[in-house]
């Protein structure tokens, strides 16, 4: 072995190591904040505020989790959340499944206007239809109701969703439904039974992303429902987490039991779901 | 089994015209071959059988019953797509069974045709099987087994074995022949490969823009090419063509160009003195003209001995392709192997009268018989 | 019980927007099918607003049925009239599988921003908000809501044009660490080393964490006694007094710094989507190009210049742009931060206040003429921008 080789090694080696001290530095910087709130929901009550930054506090507890079940209506809000947002994602992709078969298959007059209007609708700011939404939902006597919040969500991620799904649609050779059609089905028949089954994928992922959207949603939640009864987990931890750090554990408990399902979701569908997203978003 | 007329039969994309008044007819029994370059208006005519493609005018009969505007299930006819159209997310029975199950024939009866379709082409070890899980040669039989199935009056196959690499291509080429003889059904198939026309169709049908060139059994149309379009598509390697006026001399009629002077005698192309001053293009196949030594000896059936040059020889196995030059124009003579010439070299050469076909310039019809 | 009032509320959900959904298509196949009947404006004009009318009236939605019934019928004689004229029974499947989406989309996205529109030049707020809903009237005044907007503050004392100011280096800043943040980490990860995917997952988690989760966890580490930066500088300081006799040390940051909180979270949470646009750009490109750079003797920083930046330019770009709107839009981050009662206004964007102005302040017109001249802003901006892409486009 030569010494110039040894010298590349060298220095190789030394440049791996540093590209794995620095994204070890950059996972800890994203981690450590997600660690810190499951330290905090196992803090026992006495030790609650301190300046401890250890991991694993002493007499670990699961008290903040028995208290936040018991004595706050977190069961309910996480209820609310997953109806709302169930009956928004189902109501979302049923009708951007058919809008973008319309758009992937059929010539008509209006196409390219209907999906450049499509697009624009992606930019007039969210923030700024909040405010005309609730007040139709106040003359509609919708307030603090599931319907009002369903009504407000249903169509907010339907432009994205058609999007997404007519660029899968587009991928699925046409002779299929042709061949369906001479085998008998009628276009409405091959849509349902060769194109809807073949379209699992991007269904889930526009499912999914109807999903999280709703999910996660604040603002429009937080002007629309005003009861606690009918708080979504988002309007109910943000007020666990008050001004004040007296129900800092139970805030921390709640965010782990609502984190821990999206994020297994999220992590484990990640691959396709990442694709879906960056792809549907960027060439939107 | 059904008889197809076209009549009239027009189509425009937008302000794109593909077909114009075509008019066709393929009768019961037969295997009809479309063939014509890409885009030429093969498969357009096809999927307007099919009913996938909308009629823009005239009319299609099937049977002597109108089907216009009737939906492709309909029409009792079995389409086998390019692609093969097999439903990933079906097995290959429910593949083979899914237009009997839409028609909710009885359980019993589905089983058995399936059964029947897939031992004929032996596909019954992978009915359980996924599409994807298939070869490209058994995925083409599960596509032509779907078509049996169904018993339909006509089938119609679009460029069924262009995805195939050339070994396949052949094997499925004799297995559809075979199937035909078996069915004995009226089959209309579209290609753009020659062989698959020749090899196969009871009569060949070549189209170009859209218009139909010529309809006939395949050796007609190799033998007697109605005009310079067929006479260059049919036939490989191409016929080669001598583009030139005809002169009247003395009562016999000459085909001049700067190159050469070839006497055409009257039994290949009657009348003298009537076709002083055309310009014509003769056409003669490679295989039809004589080369080198064997061009030596004066033949009745052949022209004058003419002198050329040999450019490139192309060893093909048992033949071998000389590419010649004669004065300014180039002639393609198929010989057996070996021609012992080195390009550069003269080469004297004859053409067969019996295969030459002389086309009208202008209106590039035959003009012989 | 509740669960079961609240299933009870869902069906009913469900069942009105089924008949909904069939109500629509019925009209829309109606107008299809027999656009060419003798019978066709008649019936519709007899049938539809009628029933329409007797709809709102059941709803509830109106005391007396005529104004519904005049609206409809005028409006279902044009839309008859165009469907016999113009439509002629032409793509009849495309628009039936369209209308429920587009009727959906109308009434929740088009007809909110034409209400907004209208709402910007009356006068609505607190104290007449009882008459509207009453009454369904307003008091008109013209242009003076947006007058009100240039002139006095949406909130207490922060500007319009301050707010502006802010919301554009907000923008800037913001998107230009993603960008800086997400890059870095995608070369890093694009290189071949162990635990790739491990380091991968890890690294998307502020994306993949409900939002509401991030910030209002963030938002705690950052409190002035007992969030982990202070107790982090606390203890360098006092490891290293030099830093503290530097100005090291703990701060108010909530009260003090709202707006440098913000951004510190938002950048945070924004660098792994970018990172994962930019690493699929990365891994697109293929290498051979970097072998034939290689080959012509080019460094690292010259394949980074020559090769990898203009080889994603169509991944980021549009990457860029979108995360452009989305930081320019996001009350999110914000609100969560300093929406609480009492929090300051100090790092309030352009739509923060927006929000603020109309559901803290309750002054519903005043924000209505205030999106629409923040969505005005938006539009001009993007319309210009799309010229300026297209023009480069052109250009190569």
């Amino acid at each position: 072995m030569n010494k110039e080789s040894v010298v590349h090694k060298r220095k190789k080696a030394v440049k791996y190591l540093l590209i794995h001290l620095a994204l070890i530095a950059a996972a800890a910087a994203c981690v450590y904040p997600l660690l810190r709130i499951l330290s905090v929901s196992i803090r026992p009550g006495d030790k609650l505020i301190s300046t401890d930054l250890s991991l694993i506090p002493d007499g670990a507890t699961f008290a903040a989790y028995a208290r936040l079940l018991k004595e706050t209506l977190f069961l309910r809000w996480l209820w609310n959340s997953l109806l709302i947002t169930v009956s928004t994602s189902f109501i979302g992709v049923s009708l951007a499944s058919t809008a973008a078969y319309a758009f992937s298959r059929f010539r008509f007059a209006g196409k390219r206007s209907g999906l450049v209007l499509l697009l624009s609708t992606q930019m007039i700011p969210a923030g700024m239809l909040i405010l005309p939404l609730f007040l139709m939902i106040m003359k509609l006597g919708l307030m603090n109701t599931y319907l009002g919040i369903i009504i407000a969500y249903s169509v907010s991620s339907l432009p994205f969703s058609i999007w997404i799904l007519k660029g899968y649609y587009d991928t699925i050779p046409r002779s299929l439904e042709e061949a369906a059609l001479v085998d008998g089905t009628s276009q409405l028949g091959a849509f349902y039974r060769i194109i809807l089954p073949l379209s699992t994928p991007a269904l889930s992922i526009a499912f999914l992303f109807n999903f999280t959207t709703a999910w996660n949603e604040y603002l429009v939640a937080r002007v629309v429902l005003f009861s606690s009864q009918q708080y979504t987990w988002t309007l109910g931890l943000f007020e666990l987490q008050g001004q004040y750090i007296t129900q800092w554990g139970m805030f921390a408990a709640g965010s782990m039991l609502v984190t821990a399902p999206v994020l297994a979701v999220f992590l484990y569908s990640s691959k396709w779901l990442i694709s879906g997203l960056t792809l549907g978003s960027v060439k939107g | 089994m059904a008889e197809v007329k076209f009549s009239n039969i027009t189509k425009k994309f937008n302000e794109n015209v593909v077909l114009n008044g075509l008019n066709a007819e393929i009768r019961d029994h037969e295997f009809v071959v479309i063939i014509g370059p890409s885009g030429c208006g093969k498969t357009t005519l096809l999927r307007m059988l099919a009913g996938l493609e909308e009629i823009t005018g005239g009319e299609i009969r099937i049977d002597g019953v109108l089907v216009n505007n009737m939906h492709p299930s309909k029409r009792q006819i079995a389409m086998v797509f390019q692609d093969y159209a097999l439903y990933p997310h079906m097995t290959v029975e429910e593949n083979m069974s899914f237009a009997l199950r839409l028609r909710k024939a009885p359980k019993a009866e589905i089983e058995q045709r399936v059964s029947e379709a897939a031992s004929i082409l032996q596909l019954t070890k992978l009915l359980k099987r996924m599409p994807k899980q298939l070869s490209g040669g058994q995925r083409q039989r599960v596509a032509i087994g779907r078509a049996i199935v169904r018993k339909p009056k006509a089938f119609l196959f679009d460029e069924p074995l262009s995805n195939l690499d050339a070994k396949l291509r052949e094997e499925m080429r004799v297995e559809i022949a075979k199937l035909y003889q078996r069915l004995d059904a009226t089959i209309i198939y579209v290609t753009h490969d020659q062989v698959e026309a020749m090899t196969l169709a009871s009569r060949i049908m070549v189209m170009n823009h859209g218009v139909i060139q010529q309809v006939g059994a395949p050796i007609e149309v190799y033998r007697k090419p109605a005009n310079l379009f067929v006479a260059g598509f049919i036939g490989s390697p191409t016929m080669n063509f001598i583009h030139g006026r005809l002169a009247a001399e003395g009562g016999k009629l000459y085909l001049k160009n700067e190159s050469l002077s070839l006497l055409i005698p009257s039994f290949l192309l009657s009348g003298t003195a009537e076709h002083d001053g055309r310009e014509v293009v003769a056409g003669v196949r490679p295989d039809d003209v004589l080369a080198g030594s064997a061009a030596h000896e004066p033949n009745k059936k052949y022209s004058e001995k003419l002198e050329g040059v040999l450019e490139v020889s192309e060893l093909l196995g048992h033949r071998e392709n000389l590419y010649l030059k004669v004065g300014q124009t180039r002639v393609l003579a198929t010989v057996e192997a070996f021609f012992n010439q080195s390009p550069g070299s003269g080469v004297a050469l004859r053409f067969n009268y019996e295969n030459m076909h002389i086309f009208d310039k202008a209106s590039t019809k035959r003009i012989n018989d | 019980m509740d669960i079961l009032y609240s299933i009870y509320e869902i069906l009913w959900f469900a069942l009105i927007v089924v008949t909904g959904i069939a109500l629509i298509e019925g009209c829309c196949y109606y107008h299809f099918r027999f656009h060419d009947r003798p019978w066709f404006i008649p019936a519709a004009l007899a049938v539809l607003p009628a029933s329409g009318a007797a709809g709102c009236l059941a709803l509830g939605l109106v005391a007396e049925p005529v104004k519904p019934f005049l609206w409809l019928l005028g409006s279902e004689a044009l839309i008859a009239l165009f469907f016999k004229y113009v439509v002629k029974g032409r793509n009849t499947l495309p628009y039936l599988l369209l209308a429920p989406a587009f009727i959906g989309l109308a009434l929740l996205l088009v007809y909110p921003f034409v209400f907004e529109i209208y709402l910007s030049f009356h006068d609505l707020k607190l104290t007449t908000i009882m008459a509207w809903k009453n009454t369904g009237s307003l008091p008109f005044v013209g242009l003076r809501q947006y007058a009100d907007v240039f002139t006095t503050s949406p909130l207490s004392e922060v500007t319009f044009w301050a707010l502006l100011g802010r919301t554009l280096w907000w923008t800037f800043i913001n998107v230009f660490f993603h960008v800086a943040g997400g890059f870095a980490l995608a070369l890093l990860l694009n290189n071949n080393i162990r635990f790739k995917g491990f380091y991968r997952t890890l690294l998307i988690i502020p994306w993949a964490m409900p939002q509401v989760v991030a910030v209002l966890a963030m938002r705690g580490e950052f409190h002035s006694q007992y969030g982990f930066i202070n107790i982090m500088l606390v203890k360098l300081a006092a490891a290293w007094p030099f830093l503290a006799h530097l100005g090291l040390g703990p701060a108010q940051w909530l009260s003090n710094y709202p707006l440098t909180t913000c951004t510190l979270i938002n950048v945070w949470l924004g660098i792994p989507f970018m990172m994962v646009v930019i690493l699929g750009g990365l891994q697109s490109i293929s290498s051979s190009y970097y072998d034939a750079a290689d080959i012509d003797g080019a460094s690292y920083f010259q394949k980074l210049r020559f090769i990898t930046l203009p080889l994603i330019r169509p991944v980021l770009m549009p990457a860029v742009t979108l995360g452009t709107v989305w930081t320019f839009n996001n009350i999110n981050v914000i609100y969560l931060v300093t929406g609480q009662s009492g929090g300051t206004e100090r790092a309030d964007i352009l739509v923060s206040a927006l929000y603020k102005a109309a559901f803290t302040y309750n002054r519903y017109s005043y924000s209505a003429a205030f999106a629409i001249v923040i969505f005005a802003m938006l539009f001009f901006i993007s319309v210009f921008y799309l010229k300026s892409f297209d023009a480069a486009k052109e250009d190569r």
